[in-house]
């Protein structure tokens, strides 16, 4: 079945062989509609760094089978050769910190990836202002990284992922150093960008404080997942930096 | 595209043109060792082609006049000058001495030459040639000398009255040119005491002392303070000869031996020289060897610095010939600024050294290639680390 | 649109690109196959100057005398030292005489027995030359009693042969004496003989002069022909100069020196040549030619060095060069005149040269010409020159 969003079905993976064997995950299902913003939560070594890399097409699962943006990457075998080329153009990436490039200005961090995919570099900072705009982080196009505030840098890593109009978003703990304030405004953005492009969103946390914010949580407790409902906490239409 | 590992120079510039730097006076060291070596061949042809010969005649069964010492009678010249081909040919004395201005004492090679033949200096920097039979001289400018000085040879005083540029030995020290009789007489007569200790010798013999033949000791004592020896006969050859037609009847008849000029190139590059260019081409290695681990190194650190980017870089969907790219060009860059910093330094401080330093553009061209090898492989360490970079890192565990 | 480094980071980046391409530049302008050689340049122009000659001399006396005995011998005493002043005939020395003396005082003895034995046959003479005059007075007698025939014949024959042997007598006392006479004559000369040769140990001066050298003291023994004393005139002191065979075109008697001592270099004082050698030097292809001081200066001493320079008559007009310009090409002498900036060589014929270095061209080039002096490499006429005021600095 190909339907855009992320689809996760019996997801294993086994670590090691023989005696030694740990299954990180052992049976994952998940599903992300598009546009949808959904919390992944679950204590330390539950495996959520596991699913994550997992569906980031870095470490190859054991066995089951993975759907992102109505395409099938992973069943039973990577389905796709070009993994690295899936990352760039299919899957967006924020992580805790925001890791943008140091030696890059902001508006080349934004554009690298539409660069990377091919696109002139007018068109991909043309895209990566557009982004910018949308973030309202306009007025620091020209800024170094290590001139932004820490929120603003998050959105601007924000913006990163969204570079390529991946139909996927994965992101990793993205308000942990953040204050209440902030990690709403990120939460906010995130779901604002998810209905703007229809991107299927996945937020792995175990913040409290935006935790309320979902309307769909999945809990993962030694490699299993379990669907809940969450809140669906209303957030204030207030972008603050 | 936009290039990466530019603009990581430039957000990283101070250190980067630091290490630059570094590396270039690394790079221009070597390019001056080089140029040591050119210049010590140099030398040795402009001492070859100053002196204005085509043939060098010499004592038999030696190589010199300077790789070996040799010793002819100062007559011979004029059996050489009735040979078929040769057009002009001089008596010449070569020997390296102390020269003193003052307080100021120069190692130089001195000179004697009949004016107007070949062993005078062809081309002058400053002054005149010499006019006067005696007391006169023409020096090189690396004796530090100037016109008009008074210099001491022995046992006269010179006047310093033309200057030239580049006539030096095959070791590098700068000549003094005198004339003939004084040169032979600077070679020959010691000091004071020796020649009174000499005297007193020959009177004490009594074969040379007899007091039934008077004037008899006069005589001996007036031979053995003269000197009739010259170290070489320097050949200029008619046009329409070669000069190995003209050297085969000297060496076969005249019981002498004669070098065209290609031999006695091969007589002072190959044999002279020879020792100082394996020393050289050793510390040519050695260098290249630091080189490349100094440019390993740096990049190396430097790439160490970056593995977070480029994990995430990975992870976002950087292609590995990129990142190795990057790399490779940050390498490449470093040794071109490098090089031409080092190129720079090296003419600048070149004319500084005692010695020739001969900076061809050959060397340069061939250092240029050499530094770009040298980079890439240095670069090679950095790039497999980067590679080996798992992207799975920037996701936090 | 614009790229985003802060300006002033680029701005500082551009400028030291700049830098090290300047540098490049500069190498290779101003080093490389590309710089072009620096010369200076002169203009021909028409000139004379007054050539020189140049000679080293040293200091000689035109007459010397070695004062030496004439057979071998020793020496007994030397009278004089190094530095007397001597007169014509004064005493300098004496030999040994040996047994000469006693030679001579024997001669002597035999001389004066000589003339005893002569006034002994004297008075020999006078008694025959008396006892004939009796005989003849005694035999007129007789003679005359014969004719008387007072006396016998026979007594007047006896009277008649003593007559003769009187006279026999004074004949053989008269040649005695003259023989005595002889031998006193020969033994005379004998004595002036031998006074002779003991007069010739003693040295004497045969003119007025300056000793120079005592060679030999009292107790040598000195074979004929070797010295005891060196005698000079001293006001004969001239300088035998040595000019080099190539360079004394223009040598003759009469022309006007300048002699610096080596003693005294300051000091430069007035000569004229006197003679030229008829022989020269062939060995080292030198003429020699004697050069006297106007007045002589005091202290000079036999030996000294000296620097001549004779000064010859002034060229008349023709271009004149520094001699650094000229050059040799092949076989051919010539200089190099630039021509539209370029060097050319031009082959030309030299005529005098004087000592400061300035040198008459007869042939090759025009007034007005640029002619290459100084270079500072040897030059071709492929070569790119550019024209400096000076390539030294040369002031001491």
């Amino acid at each position: 079945m190909t339907e855009p969003g992320i689809r996760i079905e019996n997801l294993r993976k086994r670590y090691g062989s023989g005696d030694t064997a740990v299954d990180a995950l052992k049976d994952v299902n998940m599903v992300v509609a598009p546009g949808e913003v959904v919390g992944l939560i679950g204590p330390s070594g539950s495996g959520k760094s596991t699913l994550l890399k997992c569906l980031g097409a870095v470490i190859e699962p054991t066995a089951g089978r993975m759907v992102l943006g109505g395409q099938t990457i992973y069943d039973d075998g990577w389905q796709i050769k070009d993994l690295r080329a899936l990352r760039r153009d299919r899957i967006g990436f924020v992580f805790q910190a925001p890791h943008l490039i140091p030696f890059l200005d902001v508006t080349d961090n934004v554009a690298l990836l539409p660069m990377l995919a091919g696109s002139p570099n007018r068109e991909a900072r043309a895209r990566a202002l557009e982004l910018l705009q949308a973030l309202d982080v306009a007025h620091r196009a020209q800024a170094q990284p290590s001139a932004l505030s820490g929120g603003e840098q998050q959105r601007v890593s924000i913006a990163r992922a969204l570079a390529n109009r991946p139909p996927v978003i994965l992101a990793d703990e993205p308000t942990a150093p953040l204050d209440s304030e902030r990690a709403l405004a990120v939460v906010r953005i995130l779901n604002q960008m998810a209905r703007q492009y229809d991107t299927a969103i996945i937020v792995v946390t175990h913040d409290e404080k935006i935790i309320p914010t979902f309307k769909r949580i999945y809990h993962i407790r030694d490699g299993r997942t379990v669907e809940e409902a969450g809140e669906g906490r209303a957030l204030e239409p207030e972008l603050s930096a | 595209m936009i290039s990466l590992a530019g603009r990581d120079i430039l957000h990283g510039w101070g250190k980067f043109v630091l290490t630059a730097i570094g590396l270039g006076l690394l790079i221009g060291v070597t390019l001056t060792m080089a140029g040591v070596y050119r210049g010590m061949v140099d030398d040795a042809r402009a001492l070859l082609v100053n002196s204005g010969a085509d043939l060098w005649v010499v004592q038999q069964e030696t190589q010199g006049p300077y790789a070996e010492a040799s010793s002819l009678r100062d007559d011979v010249v004029r059996s050489v000058l009735g040979l078929p081909g040769v057009a002009r040919a001089a008596n010449v004395t070569y020997l390296t001495m102390q020269v003193t201005q003052g307080a100021h004492e120069v190692r130089a090679m001195v000179v004697g030459f009949e004016s107007g033949q070949p062993g005078e200096p062809g081309h002058l920097l400053a002054g005149r040639h010499i006019t006067r039979s005696h007391y006169e001289a023409v020096v090189d400018e690396r004796t530090g000398f100037k016109l008009g000085q008074q210099i001491r040879i022995r046992r006269h005083d010179y006047t310093v009255v033309g200057m030239t540029r580049r006539m030096v030995s095959s070791g590098g020290d700068p000549m003094v040119f005198i004339p003939l009789p004084d040169a032979q007489q600077a070679q020959f007569l010691k000091d004071n005491d020796a020649i009174l200790n000499e005297r007193a010798r020959t009177a004490a013999n009594p074969a040379l002392n007899r007091p039934g033949v008077p004037g008899l000791l006069d005589a001996v004592l007036a031979a053995q303070s003269s000197n009739h020896n010259v170290n070489a006969v320097l050949v200029q050859v008619q046009p329409g000869y070669r000069a190995d037609e003209v050297a085969a009847p000297i060496r076969r008849w005249k019981h002498l031996e004669a070098y065209t000029r290609v031999q006695m190139e091969e007589i002072l590059v190959a044999k002279l020289i020879a020792t100082a260019a394996r020393q050289i081409a050793m510390f040519l290695v050695i260098l290249a060897f630091v080189s490349a681990a100094i440019v390993a190194f740096i990049i190396y650190t430097m790439t160490l610095g970056k593995i977070r980017e480029i994990a995430v870089l990975k992870l976002i969907g950087t292609r590995n010939t990129t990142i190795a790219g990057m790399i490779l060009q940050q390498a490449l860059g470093l040794g071109l600024i490098g090089f031409i910093v080092g190129k720079v330094v090296a003419t600048v401080w070149a004319p500084v050294f005692p010695k020739y330093v001969l900076l061809e553009s050959g060397d340069a061209l061939s250092g240029l290639l050499a530094v770009m090898l040298i980079c890439a492989l240095a670069s090679t360490l950095a790039i497999r680390v980067a590679l080996k970079v798992d992207p799975a890192e920037a996701i936090g565990g | 649109m614009k790229r985003a480094t802060p300006l002033s980071r680029r701005i500082g980046l551009l400028l030291m690109l700049l830098v090290l391409l300047a540098g490049m530049a500069y190498v290779a302008l101003r080093s490389g196959p590309l710089a072009p050689t620096r010369v200076t340049v002169v203009q021909a122009a028409s000139g004379s100057f007054a050539p020189s000659l140049f000679g080293i001399g040293t200091v000689e006396a035109r007459r010397s005398v070695l004062i030496g005995p004439t057979a071998a011998g020793r020496v007994v005493r030397v009278l004089v030292d190094v530095g007397d002043r001597v007169k014509a005939g004064q005493l300098l020395a004496e030999m040994d005489p040996v047994d000469l003396d006693q030679r001579l005082a024997a001669q002597q003895a035999a001389l004066a027995r000589a003339g005893s034995t002569a006034s002994a046959v004297q008075a020999q003479l006078r008694d025959t030359t008396a006892r004939r005059e009796m005989t003849r007075l005694a035999t007129q007698r007789t003679i005359e009693l014969g004719r008387q025939n007072f006396i016998s014949t026979g007594a007047v024959e006896a009277k008649l042969q003593e007559q003769t042997s009187a006279d026999a007598a004074l004949s053989a006392a008269e040649s005695n004496l003259a023989a005595a006479r002889q031998d006193l004559q020969r033994l005379g000369a004998e004595r002036d003989a031998l006074q002779q040769q003991r007069d010739r140990l003693r040295l004497l001066a045969p003119a007025d002069g300056l000793v120079i050298s005592r060679d030999a003291e009292a107790g040598t023994t000195l074979v004929a022909g070797q010295p005891v004393l060196r005698l000079i005139d001293p006001s004969s002191l001239w300088i035998r100069t040595r000019l080099d065979q190539g360079r004394s075109a223009g040598l003759a008697v009469g022309l006007p020196a300048q002699i610096v001592m080596r003693a005294n270099p300051g000091r430069a004082l007035p000569g004229r040549l006197v003679r030229i050698e008829a022989v020269s030097d062939s060995i080292t292809e030198e003429r020699v030619a004697q050069v006297a001081f106007d007045a002589l200066p005091p202290g000079v001493s036999v030996g000294e060095l000296a620097e001549v320079t004779l000064q010859l008559a002034q060229t008349s007009p023709a271009i004149v060069l520094p001699n650094a310009s000229l050059q040799r090409q092949g076989d051919r002498l010539g200089v190099w005149r630039l021509v539209d900036g370029s060097p050319s060589f031009v082959p030309v014929r030299i005529g005098q040269a004087s000592l400061d270095g300035q040198v008459q061209v007869l042939e090759g080039l025009r007034s007005g010409d640029a002619v290459v002096v100084h270079s500072e490499r040897a030059l071709n006429a492929a070569m790119r020159v550019k024209v400096v005021p000076a390539l030294a600095a040369n002031t001491p």
